[in-house]
């Protein structure tokens, strides 16, 4: 039999606020052991959490970005369980009203509805030692802002789960909501996953599997829980619904808690934070500050000219597309630009190890180099030198063009002289061409080049040539 | 000087310090001398902090002689026990924080330092404030200034006990369903709970966090006022803290109760109140009457549901509260037990009284799956219509007057083996706190054995000035009969 599989996602993304969530030291990643704590975060007695309201404001930003509705009223609740790295031994999180709800996201195939996004406080970590048989606690990154992302169960396989994950990530990223680094964990996902008989609309028991940190793993454990919970069921046994980890080394599930053992969580509102209130008016200006969405941004470079292929390169990249769009405001030939980005740029990039933020060349400088190759002030070859230096040294293009002796030369009697002088030279390949041998042609235009230099615009030289041949 | 801090009221003794009559180092000589000689028969003060107390009331004396004192300047104070001393033990009370030294200072202790005021140690309690007895202390039961024999009530029971016996000026004690005005009754002194809000509550260590208010024990209602003046207002630190400018509560215009209508709910005069307390609450009523308030009889149907409530919404936010005393980062820590479960499971049950135990059983079962919305749920609702009821009452009076507790101070160890007895006995001041409403305790009388009998006045929200004007009308005429041990 044919199965289908059916899943969720819930992806919690770390909110880039200099502070934590409910105190003001610093969530940034790492640290030294226990440096960036104090009362309120390390649950110290007597201690209150104080709400950090650029949190909110980054989760409405990742609400709006997710085509959520944003709720003028939300409150904190309280999430109880013990656990070494939870210092308060409960979480806080909004469990009853939300920030955001019903929202979606748009993959290739289909819609992702998404039922809420609610904000939480990121747990601490444990360090453990084999060798001395001790656990430590590290609560640095206790109380580091996070939002939860909970899809409805609307993705059916491994490919859609990771293209949702990617876009929502990437959604993320250009909101300045999340850095998104899925490998230091700043955003992680847990998959709810069942599997039902192909046409069947009845769900079947579902697991958990926690804290997936890359697309890959995402797709991995996915295919495994599938052929395990189909194996299950050939066998006719049931599927139990359970917590799993997932283990990148060995490529399988492993059971962490079943229902029986799951937590009660014995959620309640958290008495020390009043409910938040936020206007119409609040969530439009945050809605203001919004940058142009990837979706919307490759629709317009679709609109633009470009191939699909190049317009989702470009967006790929936050920083590359705003420079994308920079570089148009001072050469307005999108094909042109994106080509020279793509082709030449990021090869440069790539060698370099340069990212797109790190980038120091004005996209204006950039727009310079592009119409200058376009309208032979230099040579492709050129430009593609000129592109290294202004990397280099950040000089203008029109600079390096000039100090190396670039600048083609438009003065075609030197051209026609530096041809008659080749043509004189050389009768054999003249005679070779007129007995119907183009291949000649190459080599008499590197030699005319080559008499003439950099500067030397070929379009002009072939051109000359060819009427002097043609006579 | 003894007999000096026997009469002195805050004021008188900030006077005393201003004019040189006396120095601070002097003063908490005095009131340190009082402490060691009572402690040993009453309990009230967990630790005494004789060498700091000793080196703030010189910094205080120098303030004096600069001229920049303020009214609290050099006035030796005790702080209970759950609020957070930075650098002293805080202990709750508990085995589980017996050497528990926090590492900041509460908000209303930083403000009361600021003005210079001496702590001269931290008084004793029921374990976590749980309890009106003062007898669940992991460092033993405190007992009554009037008989040794009987509880001081509780949870603030120490700095009540201490207030009364001289030995310090005036406390601060912590009140979540009557634990700074039952004790004040019991000891025969002046307690208030402030509205919910106009404290901070950073640094407390929570017991229940919508119901925990930090008040004021004094001698009189007016040093209860003086004491809240120092310490309330908006801090930062506290969400919940109100962001109003906190009023003056001694201001002249709120003297007295000429005009005022004050209300008598019938239920809290119903057949569980004593007698000797029904009758003593009554002439307190005439004592108005007489003084131009006008009295009225309300009605509070809904105030049988009340302890009910109470309890189910404290003890859940309580088994919240208490979950962080796991024995990993700080406090008690089992020697027993190789797992973490096993280290945090023999860690709560050695660290924790009975009491306490009961409170986070009956809380973690109030909000479990499955009966969260017969208990938690319906507890929320029964809160939020009470606070209706109150408002409808308050339509119609400036304040209402009742009994603080249906006794007088009872027996060490007659009541507290029944814990739902013990419970029930909160029904005159849990109110105060399922509505966040201001409330004072007063001395209204003796009952045939001498104790003290506490009448409450209960105003609407942030109306303190009133409430401790009121209170302070009927002490100036009520004769206050001082404890002698």
């Amino acid at each position: 039999m044919n199965y289908q599989t059916v899943i969720g996602l819930e992806i919690h993304a770390e909110l880039l606020t200099r502070s934590k969530v409910f105190c003001s030291c610093s969530a940034e990643f790492g640290g030294e052991e226990n440096t960036r704590v104090c009362p309120r975060c390390s649950g110290a007695p007597g201690s209150l959490p104080l709400f950090n309201r650029g949190a909110a404001e980054l989760a409405v930003k990742a609400g709006l970005a997710l085509n959520c509705k944003i709720n003028n009223f939300s409150a904190f609740d309280r999430k109880n369980y013990f656990y070494p790295d939870l210092p308060k031994a409960y979480q806080i999180t909004q469990f009853f009203s939300p920030i955001c709800s019903d929202g979606y996201v748009n993959i290739s195939t289909k819609k992702i509805r998404i039922n809420r996004i609610h904000i939480e406080e990121d747990a601490g970590k444990l360090i453990h030692d084999d060798v001395k048989k001790i656990s430590l606690a590290d609560y640095n990154r206790c109380g580091v802002p996070l939002i939860e992302i909970v899809t409805e169960p609307d993705i059916r396989s491994a490919e859609e789960a990771k293209e949702f994950t990617a876009a929502v990530a990437l959604a993320l990223k250009y909101a300045g909501v999340c850095d998104a680094r899925m490998e230091q964990g700043s955003l992680r996902c847990d998959v709810n996953i069942s599997i039902m008989p192909e046409g069947s609309e009845v769900f079947g028991t579902r697991t958990e599997i926690k804290n997936l940190n890359s697309l890959r793993s995402i797709g991995r454990a996915i295919e495994y829980e599938y052929s395990r919970q189909k194996a299950l069921l050939e066998k006719g046994e049931r599927v139990i619904q359970q917590t799993l980890h997932w283990d990148d080394a060995t490529g399988v599930t492993t059971a962490l808690r079943s229902k029986e053992e799951a937590h009660d969580y014995r959620y309640f509102p958290e008495p020390d934070i009043p409910p938040m209130f936020i206007t119409d008016e609040e969530i439009s200006a945050i809605a203001a500050t919004l940058p142009e969405m990837p979706e919307s941004r490759k629709v317009r470079y679709s609109n633009q000219g470009l191939a699909d292929a190049d317009a989702t390169l470009l967006i790929a990249d936050k920083a590359l597309a705003d420079f994308y769009d920079e570089a148009l405001k001072g050469y307005n030939n999108p094909k042109s630009v994106a080509t020279m980005i793509i082709v030449e740029l990021l090869r440069r990039m790539n060698d370099s190890g340069l990212s797109a933020e790190e980038l120091a060349v004005l996209p204006a400088d950039f727009a310079e180099l592009c119409k200058m190759a376009d309208d032979g002030t230099v040579s492709r070859g050129a430009a593609k030198d000129i592109l290294k230096q202004m990397l280099e040294t950040l000089k203008k293009p029109m600079d390096i063009a000039a100090e190396n002796g670039m600048i083609m030369s438009n003065d075609s009697s030197e051209v026609e002289t530096a041809v008659d002088k080749i043509l004189a030279a050389n009768p054999k390949a003249v005679e070779e061409f007129k007995g119907g041998s183009t291949k000649v042609f190459g080599f008499l235009m590197g030699q005319t080049c080559r008499t003439l230099g950099k500067s030397a615009n070929p379009a002009i030289i072939k051109k000359i040539l060819e009427e002097k041949l043609m006579k | 000087m003894k007999e000096l801090i026997k009469k002195s009221t805050l004021s008188e003794l900030g006077m005393g310090l201003k004019n040189k009559e006396f120095s601070s180092v002097e003063l908490t000589t005095a009131y340190l001398e009082q402490a060691r000689a009572m402690n040993g028969q009453t309990a009230a003060f967990i630790t005494l902090t004789e060498e700091q107390a000793l080196e703030s009331a010189k910094k205080a004396d120098e303030l004096i002689a600069s001229g920049k004192s303020k009214p609290l300047t050099g006035i030796p104070l005790g702080i209970k026990d759950n609020i957070c001393t930075k650098g002293i033990k805080t202990t709750c009370a508990s085995k589980m924080l017996e050497d528990f030294c926090p590492i900041y200072d509460a908000t209303a202790v930083a403000r009361l330092k600021k003005q210079g005021a001496v702590i001269i140690g931290k008084t004793n309690m029921d374990e976590f404030a749980m309890g009106s007895s003062s007898g669940t202390s992991y460092f033993g039961a405190v007992s009554n200034p009037y008989d040794l024999t009987r509880v001081p009530g509780g949870s603030s029971g120490g700095s009540a006990a201490a207030v009364a016996l001289n030995m310090c000026a005036a406390a601060l004690g912590s009140d979540t369903g009557g634990s700074v005005r039952q004790p004040a009754a019991f000891c025969g002194i002046t307690g208030l709970k402030p509205t919910y809000g106009a404290v901070s509550r950073y640094g407390l260590i929570a017991f229940a966090s919508s119901f925990d208010q930090i008040g004021t024990m004094a001698k009189t209602a007016d040093d209860c006022g003086i004491l809240l003046g120092a310490i309330a207002g908006k801090d930062e630190f506290d969400s919940t803290c109100s962001a109003l400018p906190f009023k003056n509560c001694l201001s002249a215009l709120n003297r007295g109760v000429k005009k005022l209508t004050i209300g008598l709910p019938k239920e809290f005069f119903g057949d569980q109140i004593d007698s000797s307390v029904k009758s003593a609450v009554f002439s307190a009523a005439e004592v108005y009457k007489n003084m131009g308030a006008e009295i009225k009889e309300v009605s509070l149907p809904d105030l049988k549901y009340a302890v009910a409530a109470y309890y189910l919404i404290s003890s859940a936010e309580a088994a919240s509260n208490l979950s962080r005393y796991d024995g990993i980062k700080y406090g008690h820590r089992s020697k027993n037990g190789k797992t973490y479960e096993d280290v945090i499971k023999n860690s709560r049950r050695e660290g924790f009284g009975k009491e306490v135990k009961r409170r986070i059983m009956l809380g973690n079962y109030a909000l479990s799956s499955g009966y969260y919305e017969a208990y938690y749920s319906k507890a929320v609702k029964i809160r939020q219509r009470l606070k209706t009821e109150l408002d409808e009452i308050f339509k119609s009076c400036d304040f209402i007057l009742t009994p603080t507790a249906p006794t007088t101070a009872y027996k060490k160890g007659s009541v507290e083996k029944n814990p739902t007895q013990m419970y029930s006995a909160d029904i005159c001041t849990v109110m105060a706190n399922i509505a966040g409403l201001p409330a004072v305790s007063t001395t209204c009388g003796y009952d045939k054995n001498g104790l003290p009998i506490g009448m409450s006045l209960m105003g609407k929200a942030f109306s303190e000035a009133t409430i401790i004007g009121a209170a302070s009308a009927f002490e100036a005429v009520f004769e206050r009969r001082e404890a002698v041990l």
